[in-house]
């Protein structure tokens, strides 16, 4: 009997809420007709969308022919955006900015694709009365809508997207920037343009307290607010599983995408989204209904992401992020060949003396750390070169491996540090699985984005007895380290899923539970040196790295006689060799000559790879 | 009944028709429309908006299950003061129960007679939920498999349980929201599968039903002369080389027929091969590859497999408490084809039950009160490391292969496979590295590999053969096994145990041979061919051997010609017999060329310019 109340009452509401609906929104439309600008993409955006879904019905185009396609609302933004230069106003969303982003406002969010809940099917276009009306890029129904026979049905892709694990704090300072701009520019605009801005806040104002949640939560008076609250508190306690410590401090989101190819968005990509924000807060107002119909299976997922903890994104416009978009300084700088040279010196210099002034190892970490993954041909990833520094003590581990990891840290965008320990090995959850009670995907420690650098500290490793979890990790890193790939555990079947992670391992004697490309018995001759770099330079660094591993590279056809005669010649001189150290060879040379800002190999900076393989055989002996 | 027909007097005066009983109670049948066959099932993620209350086919694993519960369909209730029957139909989830008594009599007398909900009058309907999941094979790269809710109702429920790959059809229709759901955005979010049949997956050979354009595909290839090399070079093409090795696990794809003697007892025909070698030469590649192509294989490790093992296992059921028989990889193999990796590292109590599954193809059990023996009849496939992990010269290959006696003469070819290395092969690895490192992309193959999906439909085609063996052939083969068991008795170190094993075995080999060439009888070629693998899997076992022995390759291989043409009583040779023995020994073609050349210098034979053939000139 509650629930036919409470439907009741929930019309009632739909129907006075959409009636102030609409005089509002005719109120505008009215409005833009005189006022020059029609629309605020940045405040409203939903409006600009509404706006080029009636322009396009009224160019006499049909609802149905818009199935799975874009009628200029899309271009409309990316113009806004990209050619009107409006994206850097846009606020990004983190967890200080969602305090104060409205909803219904445009906003970006940055993150690595987690998880992919599946398609959602909703009623796109429908004809109230004679008016054709669209539901795209919004939750909630801004009209009633009547079970008209003139609907189309069209389906969303729901992702869920987290910060990059991992993620350094410098990439995030050029968002803070940002931010403080839009809100200045925020001010400023609204001191400006008091009438018609003040006016849209209002409408935007009302448009969320409108929404039948809150609306429900104050007229119910006090019951409502307290069932909320603990409903909450059920939340918290049953979702702990996934939303994990990390995740509780940075944001997830979930965000909605429109009519794009499939293959466009793959899992562990870091995309830019812009889109409109929306708390779909009736999810929580749900729960009673929930508990009628739990017996089945048809739950939404979504009722495990609370809003308040995972905002919902409509996604306008998308674009996959690169090392170079996180940088403050990318567009200005040219790869010069001399600028190349000097910032190659002055790097080395700095590994140099990081690494207590082991110029070999310095070498290789170079190489190492310019590695990526280019190519995939019979299940060889070519391009990667994994770096194992042994000799590492305990106690030397604590001097020269925090410097090494806070250098990483302050080089390259993304990057991680695991302490294998038995303990660890048991109990840590490294490869993500599928949770087929929550539908969703628990990530894993090795569910990274591509171009992630991992250190893998084995020093602190002790005798002990692995358990089945122990072996079945130690496995996963052994095959994300030779094969550049990650088994994802869907309970039912594994799926392979392709990764693209440099790993540097530091361990006493050579890795076995990790054996890595390159082994360097790592021999320092002083002390690490801490020094202060200036910003300036972290950044040409940071630039030199980022572009110089994306360039192209080739061999010349007399070059291919070289290398491939010496390669046979190594091989007669040590018959351990196999294909993967050939492989390891002109990776390293591809690496070397591109280090150099070079696209095709020398033989002088093939020269170099062989001495350096010499002395770093030399060392192993 | 005789309230019901007094309900059908009241009718006439124009009643409520709730007073009438729907059809739907007296229904005792389902209505199931079968979506057609033809095409290809869709994949979860093609199945789009536009679908939507269409019949659609789709594939896919099952992940979750719920239980069978009843749904109700018609509700019955008695009005306690008129005492009429009242019936509603339900059609939704989820239904409002009647509280007044509709009927006239109620209505005129006002009474508001309270209805009574009468269960055993309602009629139910089985009904249960399951959650279907993607095929890893269709998920794109990059991507989530998609889940999707299944209704099953009637008959169809309980067809179903976690882990199973099916095929269904059925009606893809949203769930409208009910309540304050469906103020958000007019939203279907919800879709579900209306379920009209049910099909299991993964089929065995026999059940392998060929397409039409598969069927001329096949008879085309059947006709082309070299389709048994043709075949082993598809499966893993882009492994290099290993001829050998992938004409001997094509042969185990295609098996022998099972032989029932007339005393009830079995001889298995399904070949076990073991591959054993260097760590690094592809072999667990070779061996997900044969899973990939056989229609029905598991893919497990010695160690890897659960508490359940290989075999099979007594578990106590968690929810009833009830000792439950679970079947290992072994079991689950059954009619098909078992990879085990790490052959070397299995667990003892597996190693003791394997003996068992390797020659009689059952798995018994005692264990818990429950005596059974369940059904292995499957094709074992071994891949294992030697002793020391690489496989080391110095010692002797039984001190290598680190495998008891017992177990390693139920397989029918034990492969070696080194990492041996010379000039040529070196640069050809070279050019191979280099090539993938400046073109991104392996070299071209030389050849177009058959399709996985042909393979399998050849294979099968192959398996509904039975070949025997002619009258004519048993005296070649009996020569043949008696001349392998005189040669182990002559040399000091015998390293094989040749026992009637090894003769089924041949047996076994010819059989698929035979069978691979579409034909009901096992020619003498075939048998060749059989010895010549089986030689050669010895071979690459033991090849130092022969280097040591005194005698230098031309003259045996003379000597090898000459006992061979004394034997078959005839002058003429012809090269590809002669070729044939002597790689049995283990020399290769440019050996067998220089012996020809020698010995046509001394006059001793003859050679044919053009063919090779061999004719000895009588002295």
């Amino acid at each position: 009997m509650i629930w036919r109340e409470n439907l009741l009452l929930h019309i009632k509401l739909a129907a006075t809420a959409s009636a102030s609906l609409n005089s509002q929104s005719e109120r505008k439309e009215r409005e833009s007709e005189m006022v020059g600008p029609k629309y605020d993409c940045l405040a409203n955006p939903l409006g600009a969308v509404r706006l080029t879904f009636e322009k396009a019905i009224a160019s006499g185009a049909d609802p149905a022919s818009f199935d799975g396609k874009d009628w200029g609302a899309v271009d409309l933004f990316r113009q806004f955006l990209f050619e009107d230069g409006a994206l850097s106003h846009v606020p990004i969303l983190n967890p200080t900015t969602i305090k104060w982003v409205q909803p219904n406002t445009l906003v970006r969010f940055r993150g690595m694709i987690q998880d992919m809940l599946g398609n959602e099917f909703y009623a796109g276009a429908y004809k109230d009365g004679s008016v054709w009306r669209t539901n795209k890029f919004m939750d909630v129904c801004q009209y009633p809508m009547g079970s008209s026979p003139d609907m189309r049905i069209w389906e969303r892709r729901l992702l869920y997207c987290v910060p990059v694990p991992g993620q350094n704090s410098w990439t995030e300072s050029l968002s803070e920037v940002a931010m403080n701009k839009t809100s200045q520019q925020r001010e400023k605009r609204q001191r400006m343009e008091d009438d018609a801005s003040n006016h849209m806040d209002l409408v935007l104002v009302d448009e969320f307290e409108s929404s039948p949640s809150v609306k429900k939560m104050r007229e119910n008076g006090h019951a409502s607010p307290s069932s909320q609250s603990k409903d909450s508190v059920i939340e918290g306690t049953s979702n702990t599983n996934f939303v994990t410590n990390a995740e509780r401090n940075s944001l997830p989101c979930l965000v909605k995408i429109y009519d794009c190819p499939e293959s466009e968005l793959k899992l562990n990509e870091v995309f830019e989204f812009v889109g409109v924000l929306t708390l779909d807060s009736d999810v929580m107002a749900d729960k009673n209904d929930q508990d009628e119909s739990s017996y089945g299976f048809i739950e939404d997922e979504l009722v495990h992401l609370p809003p308040e903890k995972v905002p919902r994104l409509h996604c306008l416009i998308h674009r996959k992020l690169d090392v170079n978009d996180f940088l403050h300084s990318s567009p200005m700088m040219e790869p010069k060949p001399q600028l190349v040279k000097e910032t190659r010196e002055s790097l080395l210099r700095h590994l140099t003396s990081i690494l207590g002034n082991d110029g070999i190892a310095a070498h290789l970490m170079l190489l190492h750390l310019l590695s990526r993954v280019h190519a995939r041909i019979d299940n060889v990833a070519v391009g990667k070169l994994s770096l194992n520094l042994t000799c590492l003590s305990k106690e030397s581990v604590s001097v020269f491996g925090n410097q090494i990891r806070l250098s990483v840290q302050n080089l390259l965008p993304f990057t991680q540090c695991i302490p294998l320990t038995v303990n660890y090995l048991n109990t840590a959850s490294l490869a993500p699985k599928k949770d087929y009670q929550t539908n969703r995907l628990i990530p894993g420690v090795l569910q990274l984005a591509d171009g992630s650098h991992l250190i893998i500290d084995e020093t602190q490793l002790e005798t002990g007895t692995l358990n089945s979890t122990g072996v079945e990790n130690a496995r996963l890193l052994k095959n994300l380290m030779e094969f550049q790939k990650v088994e994802y555990n869907f309970e039912y079947y594994k799926m392979e899923m392709i990764a693209d992670v440099q790993m540097l391992i530091l361990s006493e004697g050579k890795s076995n539970i990790v054996p890595a490309d390159l082994v360097i018995p790592f021999q320092p001759s002083s002390a690490a040196s801490f020094e202060v770099v200036p910003a300036e330079t972290l950044e040409a660094w940071r630039w030199y790295l980022a572009s110089v591993r994306s360039l192209p590279h080739s061999i010349e056809s007399d070059m291919q006689k070289v290398v491939e005669s010496d390669l046979v010649a190594a091989r007669q001189a040590d018959r351990s060799l196999g294909g993967q150290d050939l492989s390891r060879l002109l990776t390293m040379g591809r690496l070397m000559s591109a280090s150099f800002g070079e696209t095709s190999l020398s033989l002088e900076h093939w020269q170099m790879v062989k001495e350096l393989e010499r002395l770093r055989r030399e060392r192993l002996k | 009944m005789t309230q019901r027909s007094e309900d059908g007097a009241d009718n006439t005066d124009g009643a409520d028709p709730r007073q009438k009983m729907p059809p739907e109670i007296k229904r005792y049948y389902e209505v199931y429309i079968r979506a057609s066959s033809k095409g290809r099932p869709f994949s979860i993620r093609e199945v789009k908006a536009s679908y939507i209350g269409q019949l659609v086919r789709i594939s896919g694993i099952i992940t979750r299950c719920s239980d069978v519960k009843p749904l109700m369909q018609v509700a019955v209730y008695t009005c306690e003061e008129c005492g009429f029957e009242i019936y509603q139909e339900v059609t939704a989830r989820v239904f409002m129960p009647l509280f007044e008594c509709p009927s006239q009599r109620c209505k005129i007398n006002k009474t508001k007679g309270n209805l009574i909900l009468q269960l055993r009058a309602s009629k139910f309907l089985k009904f249960q939920e399951a959650k279907i999941q993607e095929l890893a094979e269709h998920v794109p790269k990059g991507h989530i498999p998609r889940t999707m809710t299944v209704h099953l109702r009637g008959e169809l429920t309980r067809k179903v349980a976690p882990g199973d790959v099916v095929e269904f059809s059925g009606i893809f229709l949203p769930i409208p929201y009910t309540g304050f759901r469906a103020l958000r955005a007019g939203l279907v979010a919800d879709t579900y599968l209306e379920a009209m049949s049910v099909t299991h997956f993964k089929k065995k050979y026999e059940e392998y039903e060929l397409r039409g354009d598969e069927e001329e595909h096949i008879s085309r290839l059947a006709e082309d002369g070299d389709i048994y090399n043709k075949l082993a070079r598809s499966l893993a093409p882009e492994i290099y080389g290993h001829e050998d090795i992938k004409k001997a696990l094509l042969l185990l794809l295609v098996g022998a027929p099972h032989r029932k003697l007339k005393d009830g007892m079995k001889i298995r025909g399904d070949l076990h091969i073991c591959l054993m070698g260097d760590p690094g030469v592809a072999k667990s590649q070779l061996l997900k590859h044969i899973i990939n192509v056989a229609p029905r294989g598991v893919y497990t490790t010695g160690r890897g497999s659960s508490g359940v093992g290989l075999t099979a296992a007594v578990q106590r059921d968690n929810v009833t408490n009830e000792m439950v028989l679970e079947g290992g990889a072994l079991v689950l193999a059954d009619m098909g084809i078992c990879a085990i990796d790490e052959f070397d590292k299995m667990d003892e109590s597996d190693r003791t039950a394997i003996h068992e599954v390797m020659e009689q193809q059952t798995v018994s059990i005692a264990k818990a009160g429950i005596t059974t023996s369940l059904n292995a009849r499957t094709a074992v496939l071994s891949a294992a490391n030697p002793a020391w992990g690489r496989y080391d010269l110095r010692r002797t290959p039984a001190e290598n292969i680190n495998l008891p006696p017992a177990l390693l003469s139920r397989f029918d070819l034990l492969w070696l496979i080194l990492d041996r290395a010379d000039m040529d092969s070196d640069l050809e690895m070279a050019r191979h590295v280099v090539y993938v490192h400046q073109n991104k992309e392996s070299p071209a193959l030389g050849f177009t590999p058959l399709e996985p999906a042909i393979l399998r439909a050849y294979i099968s085609a192959a398996r509904r053969l039975s070949p025997c063996v002619p009258r004519e052939l048993e005296e070649y083969i009996a020569a043949a096994y008696s001349n392998i068991r005189q040669e182990e008795a002559k040399s000091n170190t015998p390293h094989s145990y040749t026992t009637v094993r090894t003769l089924l075995s041949i047996l076994r080999i010819s059989a698929a041979l035979a069978r691979l060439r579409f034909s009901e009888t096992v020619a003498q070629s075939d048998v060749d061919e059989a010895l010549r693998l089986m030689q050669m899997s010895k071979f690459s076992l033991y090849s130092d051997d022969r280097q040591r022995s005194g005698l230098d390759a031309i003259s045996d291989i003379y000597s090898i010609l000459r006992d061979e043409a004394a034997r078959s009583n005839k002058l003429d040779v012809s090269y590809a017999h002669a070729l044939n023995w002597i790689s049995r020994k283990g020399y290769s073609e440019a050996q067998l060329k220089e012996c020809l050349e020698e010995y046509a210098a001394l006059n001793v034979w003859q050679i044919h310019p053009h063919t090779f053939d061999i004719r000895f000139i009588d002295a």
